[in-house]
């Protein structure tokens, strides 16, 4: 069987900070490398909901402040689709600022209150102190149901408060994760997955990048997938380098 | 009288530190001056003749001023600047202890380049005759913030000068930006080249909003990056007119470096050089070390191109593959003065810039990074453990008229430079 994915990639223009779309090049070319077409989708302000809905897996980055404000106010035009594809479970992975639009809002550091999406059950405020930043290493068992060492790096000044409902997606072995005192680190709901891990998190957490185009392969067509192994032995030794250095075992 | 004790003291520290190799001496003799005074720099400047220049922006600052050092020191004026890599505030007072004969500053023109937090301090203490604006790009998000918020800091700070004189891009809106609204004289270089213009922007762009009013910049062109002719539809802010583009000799190559040489040769002119000598003096200019440095190595030649974040990375990849470069070395390390993340490497055009047959060897702290990098962009790589290895590999295969091109971060650049002159360079 042929197998087609289409990638939606939100507002590249304006939310791809640093090396976001790296998470792109790496969705696609493990789709490539396996024979399954992709086709990425530029969503941004220009696009309807009917583009949104015709998406199979969402990557969203993060931005600047000034951006951010304009994607938050065309995201709201796209609210109920972009909420009911979450609930259906479409997978998707939401970096630094795509996390936080997920959340219920985002307090700035002058302390005005940004409604967010509230597709899911967070919120985010900046209380204006450091930021964090670091080389990041977490455990994401509750994605993978055993130890899974995802490594990366964070950069973020607001800390990111999950509500009951919100499983985070691991928690945290070096760095600091969702806020500062949890130990907590983004959020997993349905096949939603927010963090604030960059790097690109996908580069050297194929792990990761393989879950998404799983996932998204499945509920498109309703059957069980398993992905060809591909040689990750590269991105393996990327890994164990970083874990060495946080002298933390894999 | 307290300047006296402190360049007394500073100057013997610096040669205390050189004598027994406890690291380069070019920043700490200015720390403990600015402890000792943290009005040390606006005291040294205001008893002296010195005119001051500042050059800021992410790229290009250490060519540039050494480019208006070569044009200065020809024409016998008596110049110094800050040494590269010292360029925050403990540099620039490290170089006036160095430049100081007894008590006073002894130099017509103090050159000091300044990183994108440094400048803005400071212009709170002394304000410079000159100040050269190259670019911001996206650079070191973990130490300098987003260009947003540093672009604004920048125009509050410069908005509170009377005097200086701003030579500024024209081509990048929010360096022009600092000359909107200001009684200040301000000159502007960019470029006019038909050939280069690009209807799309390469993907590590920034500052697609308009830095005066937020709205979206149109833009007929782009020559590089986000640099291009460009104007603000909501509020009418757009590229200034009257812009310098042409002079008759480039002693540099590439895009990216012609901005460069049009900013020197701008301020050399309204400070009051003719082409000639200007010209003159441009003949004689050496690149700043890891800045299309050629050395000889082993009977063959290497040249360094400095890669410091994305846009400096898509330069030099171009610039060597313009020159039918068969083999890079890539070297990425993540020590402090490189920025701690490397993520931006996914923002280098790769795919776009390099013919798929180049021979690519990876090396340096994050070579794994840029290994991975490199093979999603469908390159195969050789990674080598050690830097000299990385060297040997690399020019193992070259024809003695053929070069090996490296392309250094910043730590990394200072590593392979020692390795291949054999001695430290600061």
């Amino acid at each position: 069987m042929n197998y087609k994915l289409t990638i939606g990639w939100l507002y590249p223009k304006l939310m791809s900070t640093y090396g976001d779309r790296g998470n792109v090049i790496v969705l696609q070319k493990r789709c490539e490398w396996r024979k399954i077409e992709t086709e990425i989708k530029i969503i941004d302000t220009l696009s309807t909901n009917k583009d949104l809905s015709s998406c199979d897996l969402l990557m969203m980055g993060g931005a600047q402040d000034t951006q951010q404000e304009i994607v938050a106010k065309d995201l709201k035009k796209k609210k109920s689709t972009f909420k009911k594809m979450i609930e259906d479970g479409t997978p998707g992975l939401y970096i630094c600022g795509g996390f936080q639009y997920l959340g219920r809002y985002y307090k700035t550091a002058q302390g005005n209150k940004l409604p967010q999406l509230e597709v899911l059950d967070m919120y985010t405020e900046n209380p204006g102190r450091e930021r964090l930043i670091g080389n990041i290493a977490i455990d994401a068992q509750n994605l993978f149901e055993k130890r899974t060492v995802l490594v990366g790096f964070e950069n973020h000044g607001g800390r990111t408060i999950p509500g009951d409902n919100i499983k985070p997606l691991g928690r945290v072995l070096r760095g600091f994760g969702s806020n500062d005192i949890s130990k907590e680190e983004g959020a997993l709901y349905k096949n939603t997955i927010g963090t604030y891990l960059h790097g690109p998190i996908l580069s050297k957490n194929p792990v990761l990048a393989d879950y998404l185009i799983e996932k998204a392969l499945e509920l498109k067509y309703k059957t069980d997938i398993t992905l060809e192994m591909l040689d990750d032995s590269l991105e393996e030794k990327a890994r164990m380098a970083i874990a060495k250095r946080l002298q933390i075992a894999i | 009288m307290i300047n006296i004790l402190i360049i007394l003291i500073g100057k013997l520290l610096s040669k205390f530190s050189k004598i027994f190799n406890l690291g380069n001496g070019s920043t700490w003799p200015g720390h403990i001056a600015l402890k000792l005074n943290p009005n040390f720099i606006s005291d040294s400047i205001r008893n002296s003749k010195t005119k001051v220049i500042l050059v800021v922006g992410t790229n290009g600052k250490t060519t540039t001023s050494k480019l208006l050092q070569t044009i200065l020191e020809h024409n016998q004026k008596k110049v110094f600047l800050n040494t590269s890599g010292a360029n925050l505030l403990n540099g620039a007072a490290s170089s006036i202890i160095l430049n100081s004969s007894f008590v006073k500053l002894d130099a017509d023109f103090a050159i000091f380049e300044l990183d994108e937090n440094a400048f803005p301090k400071f212009l709170e203490k002394v304000e410079p005759d000159y100040i050269v604006g190259l670019n911001l790009f996206r650079d070191q998000l973990d130490r300098y913030g987003e260009i947003d918020t540093i672009s604004k800091r920048w125009k509050k700070s410069v908005s509170k000068l009377i005097k200086t004189k701003l030579i500024l891009n024209a081509d990048d809106a929010q360096i022009a930006f600092l000359g909107k609204n200001t009684k200040l004289d301000s000159f502007y270089f960019g470029l006019n080249e038909k050939n280069l213009e690009k209807s799309t922007m390469q993907h590590a762009s920034d500052s697609i909003l308009c830095p005066n009013c937020g709205a979206a910049l149109n833009f007929k062109a782009y020559y590089f990056s986000h640099l291009g002719i460009w104007r603000c539809d909501k509020c009418g802010f757009k590229r200034p007119n009257k812009i310098f583009s042409e002079f008759t000799y480039l002693p540099l190559r590439g895009t990216y470096a012609k901005y460069d040489v049009l900013a020197a040769v701008l301020l050399a002119k309204i400070i009051g050089f003719n082409d000639s000598k200007i010209e003159s003096a441009l003949k004689k200019f050496q690149p700043a070390f890891g800045r299309q440095e050629v050395i000889n190595y082993n009977g063959k030649q290497v040249e360094l191109f400095l890669s410091k974040n994305p846009i400096s990375l898509n330069e030099s990849l171009s610039t060597a593959q313009g020159l039918k470069a068969k083999t890079l070395l890539i070297i990425l390390n993540d020590n402090i003065p490189d920025g701690l993340d490397v993520s931006w490497i996914w923002d280098v055009d790769f795919e776009q810039i390099l013919s798929k047959n180049i021979n690519i060897v990876v090396s340096g702290i994050r070579a794994y990074d840029m290994a991975i990098r490199l093979k999603y962009a469908g390159f195969y790589v050789h990674i080598t453990d050690t830097i000299e290895n990385a060297i040997d590999v690399g020019l193992k295969d070259l024809e003695n008229n053929e070069k090996l091109f490296i392309l250094p971060n910043y730590s990394a650049m200072l590593e392979v430079r020692k390795i291949l002159t054999g001695k430290k360079i600061l």
